[in-house]
């Protein structure tokens, strides 16, 4: 059986080739009034078609677009939400990175559509099923301020109602898969479980799109049980991170999927493939029902962008040796 | 009377627009390495006179001169290659240590400028280092078989470098461990590194840290071996304090009443307000006030703005309780 190969979230903007289209330049160009918004809408696309070309050239069966007009994965689609405000500049996990933090100071809605014309803009430039990439609503409530809701519940039921609407939008623009980015449920304790449920429960249901809920970071073993009767069709586990996701393959419900990850995106090192296809292997041998795709375990915008980009060919080089040996 | 509430900062500070613009010429290659030291120099001097005008008691140098708070360290020592660009926010980018070798220090990273800007003030000069194990987690890894032989390496070359900044004179070394907070479960790796990197010192010592789960992490916190661990108070609205009721908080601790992230000013009143409730579980002699975090991503203003009001903000509660410098 064939191993698909994707993405998990976001890939480095800055080509690594001179003479190409430096989204990075255009920004400063027009920060200093020499360039315009449009000059970096251009950029933007042009970084988008670079980002699925190296994909399409490794063959990444389910691409995706690289979040190129992202500053963070929590404000693009948060300053599109009514109910938030963009506050300071925060460090993202224990990555090095940073966000803005979004504050919810009002209630949470869907108003215009955040991520629908990037997504058109990048299927029109593939062949392939390019992935839509949302933030899950309980981490970007989690990553949030709360300086409106009383509590919780009421804030998760909001925003998963509102990211539905926006995941809502995408299928009608032609989205065939949306990945939802949790790294906090891979940090959450069983007591967070019906929080999680809040959230994710009317997100999921019914959805004609395959949706990833993708964990990086962590495993999400403490609430895994809960994620069981949610209606995601593939798991996405961080291997390296977080080993004990491998505990994880017996428990996942016949009749899904489980990306893994591992293709590290934190670390520069790279993964010899046939040590991966091996990996890819143990899966196989523990659930040989289920159905398997190879990731990366985060996103690649951890990486520089040279490093990135061996990555996805080893990442490819290694499903092809674990399809071919699969038989 | 009683003695305490010294002020000072976490140490970074905001770069002046020209530097940074020097610093993006001299990486195009259009200005040379002394054209910017010498303007590092001038800022550097700037940044201590402004900080004795406000009246800190403890002041830094402001690491105008470094980037990344790992990578200039990374970039000075054998077993460390530097990557490509990585963006940490937005349009902005870092390049990231990797570590591809053993990690050693062949020759001093900060004791040259603690030195200069020492010679600039009578008040103490805080010598800052950044910690093993914030070295390791921030860096990639192509060569260590585990975290902890990277971390342990790391610390070996820091506690070098902190006895260095102590034979020139160092009265404080900070040494910063922002990464502990967030992985709980490697705050033993974080104290064993830290124990090491901090060996032999006689000078006051300091460790940074940001905010995280302290759920977990507190009281075992208060294993870190340093005298004094600055804490973000401001950020978590001061809510630690309550911890620091149920298990009393032992060591000297830096204050954050300045929230770095954002652009407001705080108001005399919040601040002084922060300092009661801390004064309500810790004794004056204890605290150490100061900003959440490095100021450097604050505009040069904003920064002084704050540090303006936290320090009169002190002498008010200095005033009111009866405290000595």
């Amino acid at each position: 059986m064939k191993i698909e190969t994707t993405l998990a979230g976001s890939y480095p903007k800055l080509p690594t080739e001179a003479g190409e289209m430096n989204l990075r330049v255009t920004r400063n160009r027009r920060d200093q009034g020499k360039a315009t918004d449009r000059d970096v809408e251009e950029a933007v696309r042009e970084t988008t078609r670079r980002i699925l070309r190296i994909q399409e050239r490794a063959g990444v069966d389910i691409p995706v677009d690289g979040s190129a007009a992202w500053d963070d994965a929590q404000t693009y689609v948060a300053r599109a939400l009514g109910g938030f405000a963009i506050e300071g500049l925060i460090r993202y996990l224990d990555t090095n990175t940073y966000y803005r933090q979004p504050a919810i100071t009002s209630r949470i809605e869907w108003q215009r559509p955040a991520t629908v014309e990037d997504f058109r803009a990048a299927q029109s430039m593939s062949e392939r099923p390019v992935k839509a990439f949302l933030p899950g609503p309980y981490s970007l409530y989690r990553f949030s301020r709360d300086r409106h809701y009383g509590g919780a519940k009421e804030a998760l039921a909001d925003l998963g109602a509102a990211l539905g609407r926006e995941a809502t939008a995408l299928e009608e623009a032609g989205a065939r898969w949306i990945h939802f980015e949790e790294p906090w449920i891979g940090k959450a304790k069983s007591d967070e479980a019906p929080l999680i449920r809040a959230a994710l429960e009317p997100l999921l249901a019914g959805r004609k799109a395959r949706t990833v809920l993708h964990v990086p970071f962590g495993a999400p073993t403490a609430v895994f049980d809960t994620l069981r009767d949610l209606s995601w069709s593939v798991i996405g586990l961080d291997l390296r991170e977080a080993p004990a996701g491998w505990d994880l393959l017996p428990r996942v419900p016949e009749g899904r999927a489980v990306a893994l990850g591992l293709i590290e995106a934190r670390n520069t090192r790279l993964e010899d493939a046939a040590d991966v296809a091996r990996e890819v292997a143990r899966a196989r041998a523990a659930r040989p029902d289920l159905e398997f795709q190879l990731s990366t375990t985060a996103s690649l915008e951890y990486l520089p962008a040279d490093r990135a980009e061996a990555k996805v060919a080893r990442l490819v080089e290694a499903a092809r040796i674990a399809s071919r040996n699969g038989g | 009377m009683a003695r305490g509430l010294w002020t000072t900062t976490v140490g970074s500070f905001p770069k002046p627009p020209r530097l940074e613009k020097a610093r993006s010429q001299h990486a195009r290659g259009e200005l040379s390495a002394e054209a910017l030291e010498a303007m590092e120099r001038e800022e550097t001097i700037e940044v201590i006179r402004r900080q004795e005008r406000i009246g800190l008691d403890i002041v830094v140098d402001g690491e105008l001169y470094r980037g990344d708070m790992t990578t200039y360290f990374a970039e000075r020592m054998p077993g460390f290659a530097i990557s490509n660009p990585v963006r940490s926010y937005g349009n902005r980018y870092y390049r990231k240590p990797i570590a591809v070798g053993p990690i050693r220090r062949k020759k001093p990273l900060t004791v040259d400028w603690w030195k200069f800007a020492q010679a600039q003030t009578s008040r103490p000069v805080k010598g800052m280092l950044t910690g093993p194990y914030t070295m390791m987690d921030w860096s990639f890894n192509e060569h260590y078989p585990s975290r902890e032989a990277m971390a342990m390496d790391l610390a070996e070359a820091i506690n070098e470098e902190a006895l260095a900044l102590q034979e020139a004179g160092a009265k404080f070394i900070q040494i910063d461990e922002p990464a502990v907070s967030v992985r709980p479960e490697e705050l033993p790796l974080a104290v064993k590194a830290l124990a090491r990197a901090a060996q032999g010192l006689k000078a006051k010592t300091i460790t940074h840290i940001c905010y995280g789960d302290f759920d977990v992490i507190y009281p075992a916190l208060l294993d870190l071996p340093v005298d004094q661990i600055d804490l973000e108070m401001a950020n978590s609205r001061y809510d630690l304090l309550e911890r620091f009721r149920v298990h009393p908080f032992t060591k000297e601790i830096g204050y954050g009443v300045l929230d770095v992230h954002s652009h407001r000013i705080e108001t005399k009143e919040e601040i002084k307000e922060g300092l009661r409730r801390g004064l309500e579980v810790l004794r004056p002699e204890q605290i150490y006030v100061d900003p959440d975090c490095g100021l450097k991503t604050r505009t040069v203003d904003e920064a002084f703005a704050k540090l303006e009001v936290m320090v009169e903000a002190v002498r008010e509660i200095r005033a009111e309780k009866g405290i000595d410098v």
